[in-house]
């Protein structure tokens, strides 16, 4: 159970539970389990008579709390708990017979030891068989190797571009900094194309040499591959020259492909970036991995994208689970707008004190994970009651991608007015995030009540933590609108407005009204951060100098 | 759990005062055990940072409301960070891979259409629903009246199994609400 990234802390024994344990060991534990009565959603209580009220040993009252003595099995109210626990030594701990904790008499505080849980838990696995979905180790992508390979940094390649750096480069700038030209409302394009330049491990890829366009063209004599011409726009974004590119090539391209992929013609961004992703994965994946299992696909795309989701369906009555999982490339977040006053979407003012009616990053991603009851004409076939019952579903992050793609759902339509507006309340973002409370591991434990116990294989070789690193951004109505791309290097945001660069502070970001927003995992930031400091290039001087060591 | 004159209150509504008295009791015990936990546990961790950038993003929204700040300018018209300044229609001008024709940048994707035949009047399908314009911006443009993708299209990505988004369960790109 050791991982390097801890979902909880371990905590101590007060040291009148040590005492108990070091003289009962756990079989007084393991006695308690006969009793434990468990419920489908996660409830243990326990239950010695089923015939009779507990009542109190000391006062023979009815009402309140009831603790059980762990050495004795009496049972005392709240008001009289440490009254036996003073009255017997040794009868110090006691449990909570509403939810199974255990209390200390004498701290009179709630405390918690994972072989209780462990027993507790054990306890509903056996009252409910194939309830997990056991699939450990079988999924264990080695995210280490991938990590690895993915941020190495092939700089042989790399050395050719720089060479071809144009003398009237501004040094002190971030290198491949470069504004794409509006085709002709092409900005949705633009908006994701610069995202894509500065996805770390996406960008390392490329930079490296990896998708080589030589050898790609004789494999497929047919048309131009996709990754090949985001490799055109790389190198020339990249090449030092700092005059606006125009990415028709791609385009062109792109409008050839989207032909074939069922006929997408967007303007939304977000389609866009799901299109080029699917485009990339059509030529690369499909030549090595027939799997149709894209976790496992080895594309670029996939690699630096693809996460994988877990959907759960809980039986209500009996909390038998049934679980699929998917992949995805992003997530699509519905915007609470729950809590939210009737606030017409034109006013824009800021109300700093009404901190309820905030639409936040987490409540949006609470909304996702939370459990939501499936409507009575969905009854499911429950195969442990063996008979149709309410259940409530619910999704959670089986597997983090290396590049975490959020897209927030900003259009609301009206079914019966028949017309879509777009939403354009303000939603906050963090810079860093993290996302341990939205992984299967974390909503599976919390089903249980949050007992210390690890109920999936160990994801921890991905960690939870992210950075922010690019939000594309839309200003304006449904019908008419820009698009925008903010993205941080080095702790400075930079505008990609089309073909104006321009330098923001961080606060302009944080108040802009955020379309797509993109994290990478924060170890991925900042060895990006590292390996890309500028140097400062005077001509006389190899423009090429080692990374290690550099800036 | 005392009612405004309990003396005048029947035995029953005392009774089912008390039950109800007992439940909630019950309830917020519940609710402070299951916290108690959660904050020893250390699963709640997190909170300060959050709280952090709850600050941050409402300072932020402040400070760019406010009129006296330098606000963004129509971007059109300043000089980038490289010192360059760019007209606001783009002027390069190259020739089209399609049909070899020498064209200028921003009026280029309106020329690839038609010299495609992607033309939107080829492509135009009566709007089945209005679920087929919701799920995009379009894009109208004062500079151009045209606008290269069509519309009805979109109804293609509700129905599109495409590999890469997962399972329809969470709705990603689902119109109707249930």
């Amino acid at each position: 159970m050791a991982t390097n990234n801890p979902l909880y802390t371990n905590p101590n024994l007060c040291k009148h539970l040590a005492e108990y344990k070091l003289r009962h060991t756990l079989t007084g534990y393991t006695s308690f389990k006969n009793c434990l009565k468990t419920t489908g959603n996660g409830r243990t209580s326990i239950c010695r008579s089923e015939t009779k009220i507990p009542r109190c040993c000391s006062c023979n009252g009815y009402q309140g709390r009831f603790f059980m003595c762990l050495v004795c099995s009496s049972i005392s109210c709240s008001s009289h708990a440490l009254l036996h626990a003073q009255s017997e030594t040794g009868h110090d701990v006691a449990v909570d017979i509403e939810r199974s904790e255990l209390y200390c008499c004498l701290c009179s505080d709630q405390v918690y030891d994972p072989d209780f849980d462990k027993v507790v838990v054990s306890k509903h696995m056996m009252d409910m068989p194939n309830n997990t979905h056991v699939d450990d180790g079988i999924r264990r992508s080695s995210k280490r190797r991938k990590l690895n390979s993915l941020m190495d940094l092939d700089l042989k390649k790399c050395k050719q571009l720089f060479l071809m750096r144009d003398r009237r480069e501004k040094s002190c700038y971030p290198l491949g900094l470069r504004g794409l030209n509006n085709l002709g409302n092409t900005c949705f394009m633009n908006s994701v194309l610069q995202v894509l330049l500065y996805a770390p491990p996406f960008r390392n890829y490329f930079l490296s040499g990896r998708h080589d366009r030589e050898t790609c063209k004789k494999r497929s004599s047919d048309r131009l591959c996709l990754a090949c011409n985001i490799d055109v726009i790389f190198s020339a974004v990249y090449s030092g020259d700092r005059t606006p590119y125009s990415p028709a090539q791609f385009l062109y391209s792109w409008w050839q492909h989207s032909a074939n992929l069922a006929s997408y013609e967007q303007q939304d961004a977000h389609e866009f970036f799901i299109s080029v992703l699917d485009g990339i994965h059509e030529r690369e994946g499909n030549g090595r991995t027939p799997t149709k299992d894209n976790g496992d696909c080895q594309c670029i795309a996939h690699r630096v994208f693809s996460g994988m989701l877990r959907s759960d369906v809980i039986c209500m009555t009996c909390g038998f689970t049934s679980t699929t999982y998917d992949p995805c490339l992003d997530i699509s977040l519905n915007m609470n707008t729950s809590n939210l006053s009737s606030v017409d979407g034109a006013n824009k003012s800021v109300r700093p004190n009404e901190s309820s009616s905030r639409c936040t990053l987490s409540a949006c991603l609470d909304l996702f994970t939370r459990p939501e009851k499936l409507g009575s004409d969905q009854k499911l076939y429950c195969q442990n009651c063996k008979e149709k019952r309410d259940s409530f579903k619910q999704m959670s992050i089986r597997r983090l991608p290396l590049v975490l793609s959020l897209h927030i759902k900003r259009f609301e339509h009206s079914a019966l007015r028949k017309m879509s507006k777009k939403i354009d309340w303000h939603l906050q973002f963090p810079f860093s995030l993290d996302m341990t409370s939205y992984l299967s591991s974390s909503i599976v434990r919390n089903r249980f009540g949050n007992r210390i116990f690890t109920f999936e294989s160990n994801e921890a070789d991905t960690s939870a933590e992210f950075e922010i690193f690019a939000v594309i951004t839309h200003s304006g109505m449904l019908e008419s609108g820009h698009y925008v791309t903010y993205l941080r290097l080095r702790n400075q945001w930079y505008k990609c407005d089309d073909a104006w660069i321009t330098e923001v502070d961080e606060a302009v970001v944080r108040a802009s009204q955020c379309y797509m927003i993109f994290y990478v995992q924060k170890m991925l930031y900042h060895k990006a951060n590292e390996d890309w400091s500028c140097t400062p290039m005077s001509p006389l001087s190899d423009p090429f100098c080692p990374i290690a060591g550099c800036c | 759990m005392s009612g405004p004159n309990e003396d005048n209150l029947s035995p029953h509504t005392q009774l089912s005062s008390h039950f109800f008295g007992d439940l909630l009791d019950s309830i917020i015990v519940d609710v402070a055990s299951e916290c108690h936990r959660i904050a020893k546990l250390g699963l709640d961790r997190n909170l300060e940072e959050e709280e952090e950038e709850l600050r941050l993003s409402t300072q932020a929204r402040v400070r760019v409301a406010d009129p006296s700040n330098s606000g963004e300018t129509n971007s059109k018209y300043v000089v980038d960070i490289f010192g360059q300044t760019h007209p606001p229609v783009a002027n390069e001008i190259f020739e089209c891979m399609n049909c070899g024709r020498s064209i200028m940048a921003g009026r280029f994707a309106p020329h690839l259409e038609k010299c495609m035949g992607k033309g939107r009047k080829a492509r135009l399908k009566a709007t089945r629903s209005s679920t087929a314009a919701q799920n995009r911006y379009s894009r109208g443009s004062p500079v151009s009246t045209y606008s290269p993708h069509s519309n009805s299209s979109s109804t293609n990505r509700l129905s599109n199994g495409t590999p890469g988004i997962a399972g329809e369960e969470y709705s990603n790109g689902t119109l109707e609400e249930p």
